[in-house]
């Protein structure tokens, strides 16, 4: 039932994400699994059409890089790029 | 009759008639219509109905086969679910045009001839601008006009494409069409245009998201993938949609990155998703065109949800800027576990949607040896995974708390979310299901040790890769601008350039004319210095110019017929 | 002889006859209700002969009874049938229409007089077209050019005056200037029947006189069909015009223009002559093209709506001068189908701005603002009537433009039909001015709540708009009909 009560709680209830701490967890979580995941490589026979797929990691390493890759030229691109929002107008 | 009776017939009659009712018949009907024209597609055999002859051209105004079944069930599927979304939206002229705009593209996705398509392929345009016109403020009228004509534009090419194609076949039949010939050409770049190919794809990000709430969710789902059906079904094969696809998954998460409103993000990330159903085109083996097939069936899926929670948050904390929002989860918590089934589909997570239909077109590339186009696709993959996957879900709902405290999306939009992200599910954990009414049959098991833990690994670097990025301070912020685009060709050069037309061709004819008079009028000043008065002839009266060029025809056609 | 017999001249007597009746009785509505009855008996002569002679035999008819070529003959096939249709019908609705509108803008004194010069320009068009002689032609020429005159300087604004004498000035040259081609033939072969005029010029045609009688009449012609750039007289004319007088010589007068070019170059001179040993296809596609687009052009940038559509008037007289100018069967359907459609369309378009001249006074842009809502019917015409124009399926502007454009692919012309196209999105632009005016913007405050027309102008209007859907759904009768009058003319040249 929302009520007046229930929205006053809600602004004034702490949620677990509110707290840098958690939030670190989460972080180190992620790099736990990450590390979990290259460590796996070891463990299976990788099927692959490409010679580069049976690298050691590729596909870790390439989402990384590339990730890194595409968001720092993007921050580059909007030297370029970026008008004020009322430019059309 | 019944047993031909074509389902696009159903959405568009009936959402035309819809006015005319009461307005709680109207909401039902909005439901109803879908699932009736459903029903009439299922109960259809495969083959050709509809056959009319118009003047002297024989049209197959329905052809059902297993591919175009694909598409017209999907988009019946959007039809339902993009009506439920809409349930709460009162305005009649968005009713209409939703149900008639489903109604076309399921229309033109039938068409089994040239003409056929193009009357549909028009239908989706103009009914579909009202989706935007509806939002009712400048911007998106604007937005709404450079739509409509480009929309309009594309079915110019197609109508000239198909007339050069029975000028040299004598047959409007659409089936392969190939690019050996101008005609051909021409109806490429038609459905280029409609598809998003790169530079002629800006009229999707500048559009889409001006439209109202549930304009843009209903937009999402039919006008592109329409376009893909008809690459899939004219041009399977064609080397270069390779290259054009590649580029249309790479070149627009740049942008996605930098976007601010996070509708245009989606659109940006539409667009990447449009690539890689134009390589499985390009590629063209049977494998590739079930990929292409498979992954519209379920982007249309999952790209409605992730619209449906931006259109959440627009409709109740009245912005989807990126900058302007945060920490929602603590009021919209429906809305955002919705919109984050929406992430992993699209990021192709096991056991969603994506994971089952993007791989059968990575394979079906690797297979044909494109190691190149291969690595620019898994780039766009981690790269929707980084835009869509995580900046969406991130910005909107969590990173710092915006501190916007609103409402949870209305009931309507919850269960039309819900339904979708159930699909959405189904499909990535029972991918048989899919698989079965592609257009080849299907060997293919998506589920393999090697495939599930290269695209975990894949996906969580790229995770890391944000989490580091945003940690270090790294991340590029959200802020309020305009990024250019190709659009800026037609906002801003070509009004400039059509301007100076204007004034051209009047200064052109003004000095023509003059100078037509001056020169005649000094061969009478000289022949009547002795004679008359001068005053006669001097008069610049403007009957006089077109006197003068009665002369000037006559002189000039003398000549030639003497000569 | 039975009144069947005598439908050639019934044509063109019915109006000729009711003029001076309309001035005898001299009162508003009598005036309007001859008008309209002779109308409409002229239309029912008129679809009786293209029933006759829609087996392929022309008719022939002796004016007392002098066997041709010694006397004056009237001679009704496909193609006279056809125009003869559309300038009949066009002008029942135009006084149909004309009721309510012409009380509004003409002087009640005057209205009997301009219902009778209405009449004589009506029944001046029709002689054109039902004349076997070329004599004759001439003569119904200036007996419906000089009744415009009148009719057009009746308009409300001053400045119809000025336009009328421009007009009056430019005809008359016209006039001369098929008087003296006439009569450069005459000298040439001593007769002016046109079958005898066709069988007797190619013996003589390598004459100077021949090609000089040529010149004089192709630019004669040309004048009266306004083609580029000749139509000068044509955007004043029209405009200023009242309303019902705009919307009948729009959709007749040039049409008939370009039918005397088509019955002068194609059937007397011959294609072979006319589009093969003259250079006209070459002017014709030339002129055609440079008017098609430089009109259009301007039409984008008018204020004046009247002067908007007789900019695109002249415009889409460059199409028809293109399909003529291809020289091919597919080119001359494609020309003859646009006089029909055109007329359809310009018909509708100037009659339904007519209903908003009756209701707001005044046709610029800016009267348009909000006519969505204030005139929901009339400005849902102006939309269907603009799409045709366009080119939009399934209305029949899309079928002139697939005959045209076919027309210049059969020739491998590709660069024209993109210009047919280009052409076409400027009518988008212009069109969209309309659209967008009467439905994006608001009423302006002040004005008084204008309401829809009288259902006496919404009729003609909504037959025309029907007619302009139907035919392009049901092509068979234009497209047979122009087909067959194609053949017709191509086919007697070769």
């Amino acid at each position: 039932m929302p009520g007046p009560t229930d929205d006053k709680d809600r602004t004034k209830k702490t949620y677990w994400l509110d707290q840098r701490r958690n939030v670190d967890r989460l972080v180190y979580g992620l790099v736990a699994i990450c590390g979990l995941l290259v460590v796996a490589d070891l463990f299976y026979h990788k099927h692959t059409h490409f010679a580069f797929e049976g690298w050691f990691g590729f596909f870790a390493g390439f989402g990384f890089v590339m990730c890194v890759i595409l968001v720092l030229l993007a921050k580059e691109m909007r030297k370029i790029v970026k008008r004020d929002e009322d430019y059309y107008d | 009759m019944t047993e031909s009776l074509n389902p696009a017939l159903i959405l568009i009659l009936g959402g035309a008639l819809l006015p005319l009712a009461p307005d709680a018949v109207r909401r039902w009907g909005t439901l109803a219509l879908p699932v009736l024209a459903l029903l009439a597609l299922l109960s259809l055999p495969f083959g050709e109905y509809g056959q009319i002859r118009v003047f002297g051209y024989a049209l197959v105004t329905l052809r059902l086969d297993s591919l175009s079944f694909v598409f017209a069930l999907i988009f019946h599927i959007a039809a339902f679910l993009t009506a439920l979304y809409a349930w709460h939206v009162r305005d009649t002229v968005q009713q209409v045009a939703a149900l008639v705009y489903g109604g076309a593209a399921i229309g033109a996705v039938l068409a089994g001839d040239l003409i056929t398509l193009f009357v549909f392929w028009e239908l989706t345009a103009i009914s579909s601008v009202f989706l935007i016109l509806a939002r009712g403020t400048e911007r998106a009228f604007r937005a709404a006009m450079r739509y409509l004509i480009i929309q309009v534009g594309s079915g110019v090419l197609l109508l000239a494409g198909a007339v050069i194609k029975v000028q040299a076949t004598g047959s409007l039949a659409f089936d392969y069409v190939g690019l050996d010939s101008p005609g051909g050409l021409l109806i490429f770049v038609a459905f280029g245009i409609k598809c998003a190919f790169p530079l002629l794809h800006n009229w999707l990000q500048d559009a889409y998201p001006e439209a109202t709430v549930t304009g843009t969710v209903v937009l999402s789902a039919f006008t592109t993938k329409l376009a893909v059906y008809a690459l899939a079904r004219g041009y399977p094969g064609t080397d270069m949609l390779i290259t054009i696809g590649a580029v249309m998954t790479a070149f627009p998460i740049f942008y996605a990155v930098i976007e601010n409103d996070l509708r245009r993000v989606l659109a940006y990330s539409l667009n990447n998703q449009l690539g890689f159903m134009v390589v499985g085109i390009g590629v063209g083996t049977e494998l590739a065109l079930n990929g292409t097939a498979a992954h519209a069936f379920s982007h249309i899926l999952y790209k409605a949800l992730l619209f449906m929670s931006m259109g959440a948050v627009l409709l109740r904390a009245g912005t989807v800027n990126g900058s302007d929002l945060g920490g929602l989860y603590k009021s919209m918590p429906y809305t955002t576990a919705f919109c984050i089934v929406g992430a992993a589909s699209i990021s192709a997570f096991p056991l969603f949607s994506g994971f089952i239909s993007k791989s059968l077109i990575l394979t079906a590339v690797a297979a044909e040896h494109h190691w190149f186009v291969w690595l620019v696709l898994l780039f766009a993959s981690a790269g929707v995974f980084h835009h869509s996957g995580i900046k969406i879900p991130y910005f909107a709902f969590y990173a710092h708390d915006s501190g916007i405290r609103c409402e949870e999306a209305p009931k309507n939009m919850l269960l039309a979310m819900g339904l979708t992200a159930f699909l959405c599910i189904a499909i990535g954990v029972f991918p048989d299901t899919l698989y079965a009414i592609l257009p080849y049959a299907v060997d293919y098991e998506p589920y393999t040790t090697t495939h599930v833990i290269t695209q975990l690994q894949l996906l969580m670097f790229s995770a890391l890769a944000f989490t580091v990025l945003v940690r270090t301070g790294l991340y590029p912020p959200e802020l309020h601008s305009v990024n250019l685009d190709a659009d800026w060709s037609y906002r801003r050069l070509l009004p400039m350039a059509f301007r100076h037309l204007g004034s051209w061709h009047q200064r052109l004819t003004d000095r023509v004319t003059r100078t037509a008079s001056n020169s005649l009028r000094a061969v009478f000043d000289n022949l009547y210095q002795h004679h008359g008065p001068q005053g006669m002839l001097a008069r610049d009266w403007p009957t006089g110019s077109m006197v003068i060029w009665v002369a000037v025809l006559l002189g000039f056609s003398l000549l030639l017929y003497y000569l | 002889m039975s009144l069947l017999d005598h439908l050639p001249v019934l044509v063109v007597l019915l109006p000729l006859m009711s003029a001076p009746l309309c001035v005898l009785v001299d009162r508003p509505f009598a005036g309007w209700l001859i008008a309209l009855v002779a109308s409409l008996l002229s239309f029912a002569s008129a679809i009786g002969l293209l029933l006759q002679v829609g087996g392929g035999d022309a008719i022939s008819y002796q004016l007392g009874g002098w066997a041709p070529p010694w006397g004056i003959e009237y001679r009704i096939d496909l193609l006279s049938a056809f125009v003869l249709l559309i300038v009949t019908g066009i002008a029942s609705l135009v006084m149909l229409f004309a009721r309510h509108s012409v009380t509004a803008e003409i002087p009640e004194g005057r209205i009997a007089r301009f219902y009778a010069a209405l009449l004589l320009a009506f029944a001046g068009l029709a002689g054109i077209v039902a004349t076997g002689d070329a004599f004759n032609v001439f003569v119904f020429l200036e007996i419906s050019s000089l009744a415009s005159y009148a009719v057009i300087s009746m308009g409300r604004d001053r400045r119809a005056l000025n336009a009328a004498f421009e007009y009056l000035i430019m005809g008359t040259i016209g006039a001369t200037f098929i008087l003296i081609g006439i009569g450069f033939l005459y000298m040439m072969t001593g007769t002016l029947n046109m079958l005898d005029l066709a069988a007797r010029l190619p013996e003589v045609a390598d004459t100077r006189t021949v090609r000089a009688g040529f010149a004089f009449l192709t630019v004669g012609i040309g004048l009266k069909l306004a083609m580029f750039p000749l139509h000068l007289w044509l955007p004043n004319a029209y405009a200023y015009a009242p309303s019902a007088v705009t919307a009948f010589l729009a959709a007749t007068a040039t049409k008939v223009a370009v039918y005397v070019l088509l019955r002068f170059t194609l059937e007397i001179f011959g294609a072979e002559f006319s589009l093969g040993a003259m250079p006209l296809d070459l002017i014709l596609m030339a002129l055609g093209l440079i008017g098609m687009l430089s009109a259009s052009l301007v039409a984008v940038f008018q204020h004046n709506v009247k002067r908007l559509l007789a900019y695109s008037s002249v415009a889409q007289i460059g199409y028809m001068l293109l399909g003529i100018g291809l020289a091919s069967t597919t080119g001359a359907t494609a020309a003859i189908l646009h006089i029909f459609n055109h007329a359809l369309m310009k018909g509708a378009l100037f009659l339904a701005v007519g209903a908003v001249a009756y209701r707001i006074g005044a046709v610029t842009l800016r009267d348009f603002a909000g006519l969505g809502q204030r005139m929901p019917w009339t400005t849902a015409a102006i939309v269907l009537g603009g799409l045709s124009l366009i080119g939009v399926p399934p209305t029949v502007g899309f079928i002139s433009k697939w005959y045209l454009v076919l027309g210049t692919l059969e020739q491998g012309l590709w660069p024209v039909a993109a210009l047919v196209l280009i052409g076409s999105l400027l009518a988008v632009l212009y069109i969209w001015k309309l659209v967008e005016a009467a439905y994006f913007e608001p009423a302006p405050a002040g004005a008084d709540t204008a309401h829809e027309a009288p259902w006496s102008m919404l009729l003609p209007i909504w037959l025309l708009v029907g007619a302009n859907l139907y035919f392009g759904i049901d092509t068979d009768i234009p497209v047979g009909v122009a087909t067959q009058a194609a053949d017709a003319l191509i086919g007697s040249g070769r």
